[in-house]
């Protein structure tokens, strides 16, 4: 392998449109208990800063005076005290509401610091809580706000997403878990990993796995994972106190509160592996009471409290587009960081196609979804991990061109079963597939070797033309 | 500002950034681009302002010298941008000083007074308006400081005030650098300034011995108060002592009449043991007398909701108020930012607190607690101003735990802070803003001497390192709020009650955690941990703030495995061991102990080659002082990565020396900077 550090390498972020009136300032006036929505296009940003008054971001306060931009970005600058914020750049919307549910949001965290209290003395694990409901309802924005707070209340909750359409910490397509001890970042979705230097906000430490696929819903991954996930945040709660007594908070997909004929697998699934005891359903009146009447009559050491909050008015939908955009800034940032002061600079390698051991994931076909026994159970991992093809070996082709390789931890020459529940050391980009002389070259996040381990390819995040301009 | 003005400035701020001793090329340098470039003048004190605003307190003389080199080498229209805030860029960076600066800085100001030495232009340097507030800020400062001092009964204080020292900058040999550069001189400029002559010492003041500043007898307030009685005073305190020794005698248990009577000897002790300025006992005069009368049980006033119209940064210092607001009605109209069912009381009471029991009538005792911590904002809110006033009982004394009558430190300078509110409006009509939040109101410049002004001053003790309260630090409780009360099952978790509105609890959000960063906005207690944590955070941000970080190529790192996440001990920058023990810049270089040594982890050149001793995988750790994943007990020789421990084992008789790890990209501050307890475990930010 060679290593090529020079080879200039820029990302290609999106041109950003300016004109004269992008720069206009305004002052925007809330009063206590309003927030100020608005969209901001990935070719425009916003700038606000906080002039006088309180005001936070999904939980997270702004520092006074700091101006903080946003680009890509659908959101809320809400009050509890009335605040005064300067704003400089154009929003595709942008108004002021009146009626928020910041406060049940509230109320739910003192709830679960009632819990954390409690766990305190008693020595077991705080809550542990699901976060569910259908898409866009608001469920990763209150899983942030749920974990601002904690923070805030110097708790150190554990953060685990499985939902591959939105990465946390890392690229979409993957799931994670972060213990978060330090400030959420308000600019840059849930913050950064680590990286080589100094970080303004404190980087966070995830443990990433990859999942590959769009929907999980669809093939043989989604529970396994769970399953291994649950091991590893369950273990590091027993030597973790401070996480220990502050829980974990699980964000989900839309897609596994779909349901059918009132089923919920997956919900069940997480639910069994990870003993969640909070189960906060967002929005769907249906789903709700699905849920209750199935978690009501448990034995009390089983038990799920099961909690409705309400929708926020300022949930968007986000169609396709922008999702494709928000998932190629995600993976952007991570090879390239946030431009500006935060740059990243990312390596460039050509490697022979003997160099790499890519595994692609097999697509389940309408067939294979049958295996998965209906009405759940599925607590037994073996059902589904022995003996199933769950990848095939490929050879590099222009096929995996502009694609992005998960580097697991696992062996090329371990099970498939071992290389699923590995964890990712990072990911790296094809730039480019010479088929003739057999060459990859590679973008790679940090310079110098990329371990020779077993890569897994899947069908998502989908192609990313162009990353390397 | 044009784009090229920001660019000029930008450069400016460049060259500011590596300013770090008082090292003339580089003063001599600002100072010309300074020069060449007065068309953006405005930029660049911009610039020059706050990056004294916001460097490192070390950092922040030479920026001053800076400072002082330009507005005497160019003058105009410098001195007129630098003097609009001058009392602020000045009064900031000397609050937070140790008094070896603050010499320096009064050495400075006593020029400022004067024509540029050898100018044929006879006015000050910088408009004797400008440098009078800034005096009469000193004074009172200094006044503050030293009861303080007296209060602490602690002699050392001085000598442990946040401020680091500079013992490397030889400040009394390098005044700022004399210009001899010829293009300075503008023959034809009527303001032509030459070069003083280094004798006009800066920094070796006091260079005769005498003492310190002839500072003119300047009165901070005009009010003439010399009427005052002190021993009418002390025996009407006396008087007042006695009658409520005999109220709590008959009633033991009245635990309001106790913090009364604590309070009265606590102002009794300070009335003994300190010099207090007129206006002081003329308040405290006015507390006693109004102490005395008999009291009834009503309910106070809170503020409105809406607190003033946000404030105008503005350039022009707001005149003194001639006759501060009666301290009853600020005292009235200020509650503490904590609502008083939700926090213990601190170990020790303030000053205002003291003087707040003293005319909180023992009745209001049984008022109930309602929800004040709402309507007392963490900042003034803006909009919308509502008129109506919101009727809250006050809060009744909380049942106090002796306060600690030998560090009331705080507290006169509180007390004093509230001798001149920021504006001469009567306090009836205009309601008092919590000052303490009001200090961080960032866009508004405190007026000098004002009670947003002192507190600041306060501030930056606490905010330094140094708790200025002597309190004994408890054991630190696992999590950083254990100190707040317990929710219990306030709220239940219950659909139902996830839709009550308790507004009251979001006071544990904001005013229980009162001490707020303004980087980046995460918030701490007031206790003596809190600041602690504070200032680790501050040095932390201090510590990432590397300009030159995206110049060396920075990456994203490898995510950890899966072992090591579990065992992951994740690392909060405010806790002890993130910090630097040694003063910054002291030259003590730290041996390491041989397993202590570690190398970054070797790119694609070297490979991952095992130790060529024992053969042994190196194996990745997070070394959170380098923010990057190292090889722990290792060290490079000849290009081979060897455990330190194996190559000093296979060294020793061969006397070959050990490399010692290789600078890290905190430079010289490395050497200071603790190494992990244990390589054992990965660690980050
Ligand atoms: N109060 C609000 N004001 C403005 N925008 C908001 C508000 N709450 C959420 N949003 C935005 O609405 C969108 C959907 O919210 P969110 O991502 O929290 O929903 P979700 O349920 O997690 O969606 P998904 O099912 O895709 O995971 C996001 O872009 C979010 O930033
Ligand atoms: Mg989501
Ligand atoms: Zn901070
Ligand atoms: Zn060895």
């Amino acid at each position: 392998m060679i290593s090529l550090p020079g080879l200039n390498l820029t990302s290609a972020p999106p041109e950003l449109l300016s004109d004269p009136q992008s720069t206009l300032t305004r002052t925007q006036d809330l009063s206590a208990n309003t927030e100020y929505r608005f969209e901001v296009a990935f070719t425009r940003s916003l700038t606000i800063r906080l002039l006088s008054g309180t005001a936070e971001f999904f939980g997270t306060e702004l520092a006074p005076s700091s101006a903080y931009t946003f680009q890509g970005t659908k959101g809320a600058i809400y009050t509890w005290h009335g605040c005064r914020l300067e704003i400089v750049g154009e929003a595709e919307s942008e108004y002021t509401a009146e009626e928020t549910q910041m406060m049940s949001y509230a109320n739910a965290h003192f709830a679960l610091e009632s819990l954390r209290e409690k766990s305190l003395h008693t020595g077991d694990i705080g809550p542990r809580v699901l976060v569910v409901g259908t898409e866009n309802a608001g469920k990763t924005s209150v899983v942030k706000i749920l974990t601002s707070y904690a923070v805030k209340f110097g708790r150190q909750p554990v953060i685990v997403n499985l939902d591959p359409r939105q990465g946390m910490l890392s690229v979409p397509g993957s799931f994670s878990a972060a213990a978060f001890s330090s400030i959420v970042d308000i600019e840059d979705g849930w913050g950064s990993s680590p990286i080589s230097g100094p970080s303004p906000v404190p980087v966070k430490m995830p443990l990433v796995y990859h999942y590959g696929l769009a929907n999980p819903e669809e093939g043989k991954l989604f529970r396994p994972l769970v399953t291994r996930m649950a091991l590893a945040v369950t273990s590091r709660l027993e030597e973790d106190r401070a996480s220990r007594q502050a829980g974990f908070i699980i964000d989900t997909p839309g897609a596994i509160s779909q349901g059918k004929a009132g089923v919920y697998e997956n919900i069940e699934h997480i639910i069994s592996e990870f003993s969640v005891n909070v189960l906060f359903v967002l929005g769907s009146e249906r789903l709700y009471s699905d849920l209750t009447r199935k978690y009501s009559n448990r034995i009390p050491e089983e038990s799920v409290s099961v909690i409705r909050l309400d929708k926020s008015g300022g949930c968007v939908h986000r169609d396709e587009t922008y999702m494709k955009q928000f998932r190629q800034a995600q993976i952007r940032a991570y090879f390239f960081g946030q431009a500006g002061d935060n740059a990243l600079g990312p390596n460039s390698q050509m490697v022979d196609f003997d160099d790499l051991s890519i595994f692609k994931i097999i697509e389940a076909s309408s067939e294979h979804n049958s295996s998965f026994r209906p009405g759940g159970g599925g607590d037994d991992d073996d059902a589904y991990s022995s003996g199933i093809e769950i990848y095939e070996k490929v050879t590099p082709s222009s096929m995996i061109q502009n694609s992005l390789l998960a580097i697991t931890t696992a062996s090329v020459n371990d099970g498939q079963e071992v290389i699923r529940d590995s964890s990712v050391r990072g990911y790296i980009y094809v730039a480019d597939v010479d088929d003739l002389k057999k060459k990859v070259k590679l973008l790679s996040p940090q310079p110098g070797h990329t371990p020779p381990n077993a890569m897994v390819l899947g069908s998502f995040p989908e192609d990313i033309p162009g990353l390397v301009g | 500002m044009s784009s090229h003005s920001a660019e000029v400035a930008a450069d400016f701020k460049d060259a500011l950034q590596d300013l770090k001793l008082n090292s003339r090329p580089e003063i001599s340098n600002l100072t010309i681009i300074a020069k060449e470039n007065t068309e953006h003048a405005q930029a660049i004190s911009r610039e020059l302002e706050t990056h004294i605003r916001t460097t490192r307190p070390e950092w922040k003389l030479p920026a001053l010298y800076v400072l002082d080199s330009i507005v005497k080498n160019v003058g105009t229209p410098y001195t007129v941008y630098l003097g609009r805030d001058l009392y602020r860029t000045f009064m900031d960076a000397y609050v937070i000083m140790d008094s070896g600066t603050r010499k320096a800085m009064e050495g400075l100001l006593k020029t400022w007074k004067q024509p540029v030495p050898e100018s044929m232009d006879a006015r000050p340097v910088f408009q004797p308006e400008v440098t009078r507030d800034i005096e009469n800020a000193l004074i009172k400062f200094r006044t503050v400081a030293v009861q303080q001092q007296a209060l602490s009964q602690r002699p050392g204080m001085q000598q442990n005030m946040p401020a680091r020292p500079m013992p490397n900058v030889p400040w009394g040999n390098t005044p700022t650098p004399p210009q001899n550069v010829p293009r300075f001189a503008a023959p034809n400029d009527p303001r032509v300034r030459q070069p003083f002559p280094p004798a006009q010492n800066y920094g070796q003041y006091p260079s005769t011995g005498t003492p310190p500043v002839q500072y003119p007898a300047v009165q901070p307030s005009p009010q003439p108060v010399s009427s005052l009685d002190l021993e009418q005073l002390k025996t009407d305190l006396a008087k007042l002592i006695a009658t409520t020794k005999d109220n709590f005698a008959s009633n033991p248990s009245n635990v309001s009449t106790q913090a009364q009577l604590k309070a009265l000897l606590g102002l009794e002790t300070i009335l003994r043991t300190q010099t207090l300025l007129p206006q002081q006992l003329e308040q405290i005069r006015n507390q006693i007398q109004l102490s005395s009368r008999p009291t009834a049980p009503t309910p106070a006033f809170a503020p409105p909701v809406s607190a003033p119209a946000p404030v105008i940064p503005s350039p022009q210092p707001q005149p003194l108020p001639n006759f501060p607001p009666a301290l009853a009605q600020l005292l009235a109209n200020t509650r503490p930012p904590v609502p008083p069912s939700s926090t213990p009381v601190p170990a020790s009471l303030s000053l205002a607190d003291m003087l707040r029991t003293v005319t909180t009538p023992s009745q209001s005792s049984s008022a109930p607690p309602s929800m004040p911590s709402f309507y007392s904002h963490p900042f003034a809110p803006v909009p919308p101003p509502v008129s109506t006033p919101v009727l809250v009982p006050v809060p009744a004394p909380a049942p106090a735990p002796a306060p600690n009558m030998a560090t009331p430190t705080a507290n006169l300078a509180q007390l004093l802070a509230r001798f001149n509110p920021p504006a001469p409006t009567p306090a009836s009509s205009q309601p008092v803003p919590l000052p303490q939040f009001l200090a961080q109101l960032p866009p508004a410049p405190p007026a000098h001497g004002s009670a947003e002004w002192l507190l600041n001053a306060l501030k930056g003790f606490g905010t330094s390192g140094t708790p200025v309260n002597s309190t004994p630090v408890a054991s630190e409780p696992m999590t950083r709020q254990a100190s707040a009360p317990k929710l219990q099952n306030e709220v239940e978790l219950t659909t139902a009650s996830m839709k009550m509105p308790r507004l009251h609890l979001i006071s544990r959000l904001y005013e229980a955690i009162p001490n707020i960063c303004v980087t980046c906005g995460r918030r701490f207690e007031s206790t003596p941990q809190g600041r602690e944590k504070k200032a680790r955070h501050m040095d932390w941000h201090f510590k990432v703030k590397d300009p030159d970080a995206a110049k060396r190529g920075i990456h994203r790192s490898w995510y950890i495995s899966e072992k090591e996440w579990v065992e992951y001990q994740e690392v909060d920058e405010t806790s002890p061991d993130q910090v630097s023990n040694g003063a910054p810049g002291a030259a003590a270089v730290v041996k390491k102990a041989t397993k202590d040594k570690y190398v970054s982890v070797p790119d694609i050149a070297l490979g991952r080659a095992p130790c060529p001793i024992c053969q042994e995988e190196f194996k990745d750790h997070w070394l959170v002082e380098e923010n990057d994943f190292v090889w722990m007990d290792a060290v490079k020789v000849n290009g081979r990565i060897y455990h330190a421990t194996c190559w000093e084992e296979y060294s020793k008789g061969a006397g070959i020396a050990t490399p010692s790890t290789p600078d890290s990209v905190l430079g010289k501050r490395k050497a200071e900077v603790s190494t992990p307890a244990s390589g054992k475990k990965v660690r980050a930010y």
